[in-house]
């Protein structure tokens, strides 16, 4: 499979070798075409298939839903699973949960990070290499590790069913994903840009400003959505910390739909519908960002 | 080559420069504080926190415990065979989904460092299942394999394959098809990491190949292979600690519960979940979830040794 995909140019063995009315190359060419393209939908269809099976669902009445053999296109689409969703769901609590804790935690890890990233990058003493291999740690982290000393934690001080205690405890997971990746972003910047503007007299914070900041806002943009990211799809540590129905997150709401009595597909579809919809929109516009931002930072070698 | 970024890479001080410095460190120091902080807070005191846990025996939510040694951990390592079977099961699953994972990720990433029409929409699309939250993925998919009204089974039968489709939910399956679940959610993290290494890689060494004659299998060996070897190193690194150390997705997947049927998906994670929140062992849950720590640091220590210096040689 990798050998075939590989294939960054024609293939011998892809071709047909001696057509008559196809040169060799022509042949090789279109062959590679082919594979390309049959490649490119198979990954498209791979990855869109069930979202689009999930929108079509969540058009549907009731009694489309559960047919068997199943209908691809609803018949009489209604939207009659969204209007239920609203009125007997408390979705809209979820979503405003779930947007609280991922931006407050996201601005606190982003805040914290390019602090020490910025140190990292520019000034020298002692421990700042052990740093970097307890921040690899952190990124590793097993989550189920943190999960008692958290639970113990905010239930003596209070903190369960808390914005405060679920924004902290993303911030533990977000902040050792940022620090590194900014770490690598801030590495791409030249020192030398720096000591030019200090040569003409800048002060160092006129320099950062000036010079650092616009240079690193491209890196600071995809740490941020990969920081909220990883805070907003989170589900174990909203489940543990976050127990009563009015403050529970997304991803722990829509799963405790699938626990009702009677699973009604239609509505859990609509809700799934409800949540991608403004995040692969939001994915879409910052897309550039992340694919540079990816590969800049978290993996660089 | 280092897989940790190169901090002194911009250091190497001229004149001026090392003038400033040497007043310079201690803001420095200031800077960091806030993350290292943070870091020794949020990471750091539930380390020791887990470590001094599990030596006791001690309820979820009640205050007090009792000392018991190691009595924890002789249970698991000694007598306990629910938690053999969680272990290899969990090792089974890391394996199979990195492997699928690495798969399917470097030959999309392969396909889409080429240059051809929709690339940029293709390449957005392929990123959707990392994106959207673990719920929604394990939502769709029950749908979509639901015994009844599933379309799963539905294209299987038209297809002809079988009239009689498994139940890909029920004890048989649900293993399997939480690996396919599995690698579909996270294969992305592998294509764009790869992808991103993979545009960056000269198209003058390809060229300088095809002149030479190597054919598609021999320029993926010989320079792709050791163009990406680094981000490889890192991304299979991090791709086995968390599937490893998955609980979400098994946890829905099984039926969020330990019995009954996520009784065939009970990997280490899960088990260490049902100990403290099930069974209220907290002490029990900090031991299990030691063990797991220190198994991973283990598995990495050797790993960096054995893999990275390798590649320092390659």
């Amino acid at each position: 499979m990798i050998g075939q995909a590989a294939a960054p140019a024609p293939s011998p063995a892809s071709a047909p070798a001696s057509s008559p009315w196809l040169t060799g190359a022509r042949a090789r060419k279109l062959g590679y075409q082919v594979m390309i393209y049959t490649g490119a939908a198979l990954l498209t269809g791979y990855c869109v298939v069930p979202l689009v099976w999930m929108l079509l669902t969540s058009l549907k009445p009731p009694g489309e839903v559960i047919t068997y053999p199943p209908a691809i296109l609803p018949r009489e689409p209604t939207l009659r699973n969204f209007r239920l969703l609203f009125e007997e769901s408390l979705i809209l609590t979820f979503l405003w949960n779930s947007i609280v804790a991922a931006v407050g935690s996201t601005v606190l890890s982003i805040l914290i990070g390019t602090l020490a990233a910025y140190s990292l990058t520019r000034y020298r003493y002692p421990g700042r290499g052990k740093l970097a291999t307890l921040i690899l740690l952190g990124y590793m982290f097993p989550p189920i590790v943190l999960i008692i000393p958290f639970f113990v934690w905010f239930k003596a001080i209070g903190l369960t069913d808390s914005y405060i205690g679920l924004t902290v405890t993303y911030v533990a997971l977000g902040l050792p994903f940022a620090t590194w990746l900014l770490w690598a972003f801030f590495q791409s910047i030249p020192l030398e840009l720096e000591e030019a503007a200090w040569i003409d007299g800048a002060t160092r914070a006129r320099a950062i400003i000036h010079v650092v900041l616009p240079l690193s806002l491209p890196g600071v943009i995809a740490t941020s959505i990969f920081t909220f990211i990883v805070a907003w799809n989170e589900y174990l540590f909203a489940l543990i910390l976050m127990n009563t129905d009015r403050m529970k997150t997304l991803p722990v709401g829509l799963a405790d739909l699938l626990n009702r009595p009677m699973t009604d597909w239609g509505v859990i579809m609509a809700a799934g519908v409800v949540i991608t919809v403004p995040a692969l929109l939001f994915f879409i516009l910052t897309q550039n960002y992340l694919v540079k931002g990816w590969g800049a930072g978290a993996v660089k070698g | 080559m280092s897989v940790l970024p190169r901090a002194s890479l911009s250091v190497q001080p001229a004149g001026l420069v090392m003038r400033i410095r040497t007043s310079r460190d201690l803001p420095g120091v200031i800077l960091v504080l806030p993350a290292v902080l943070t870091l020794t807070a949020l990471l750091g005191y539930p380390v020791l926190y887990n470590l001094w846990l599990g030596f006791q025996q001690k309820h979820t939510i009640q205050p007090v415990g009792t000392w018991v040694g190691l009595q924890n951990y002789a249970f698991f390592l000694l007598n306990d065979r629910q938690f053999w079977d969680s272990f290899w099961l969990g090792l089974l699953y890391a394996i199979v989904t990195v492997v699928a994972q690495l798969v399917l990720g470097i030959g999309a990433a392969l396909l889409l460092n080429e240059d051809f029409k929709g690339r940029m929409l293709v390449r957005g699309v392929a990123l959707f299942p990392y994106m959207i939250p673990i719920t929604l993925s394990v939502i769709i998919w029950r749908w979509v394999f639901n015994n009844q009204y599933g379309i799963a089974n539905h294209l299987i039968v038209g297809t002809g394959i079988t009239a009689r489709p498994p139940l890909w939910l029920g004890p048989d399956w649900i293993f399997w098809t939480l690996c396919m679940i599995s690698v579909w959610t996270f294969f992305p993290f592998v294509l764009i990491s790869i992808l991103a290494r993979l545009q960056t890689v000269p198209p003058e060494l390809y060229d300088a190949a095809k002149v030479d004659g190597a054919g598609a299998v021999g320029r993926f060996i010989h320079i792709t292979l050791p163009q990406i070897q680094t981000v490889l190193f890192i991304v299979i690194l991090l791709r086995s600690v968390w599937m490893f150390t998955k609980f979400d997705i098994v946890w829905m997947w099984g039926g969020q519960s330990y019995g009954g049927l996520g009784e065939f998906v009970r990997i280490l994670p899960m088990y260490t979940y049902h100990r403290i929140f099930g069974l209220f062992q907290a002490g029990e849950g900090a031991a299990l979830a030691n063990i797991m720590f220190f198994m991973l640091l283990v598995a990495a220590y050797f790993y960096f040794r054995y893999f990275q210096t390798d590649e320092a040689h390659a």
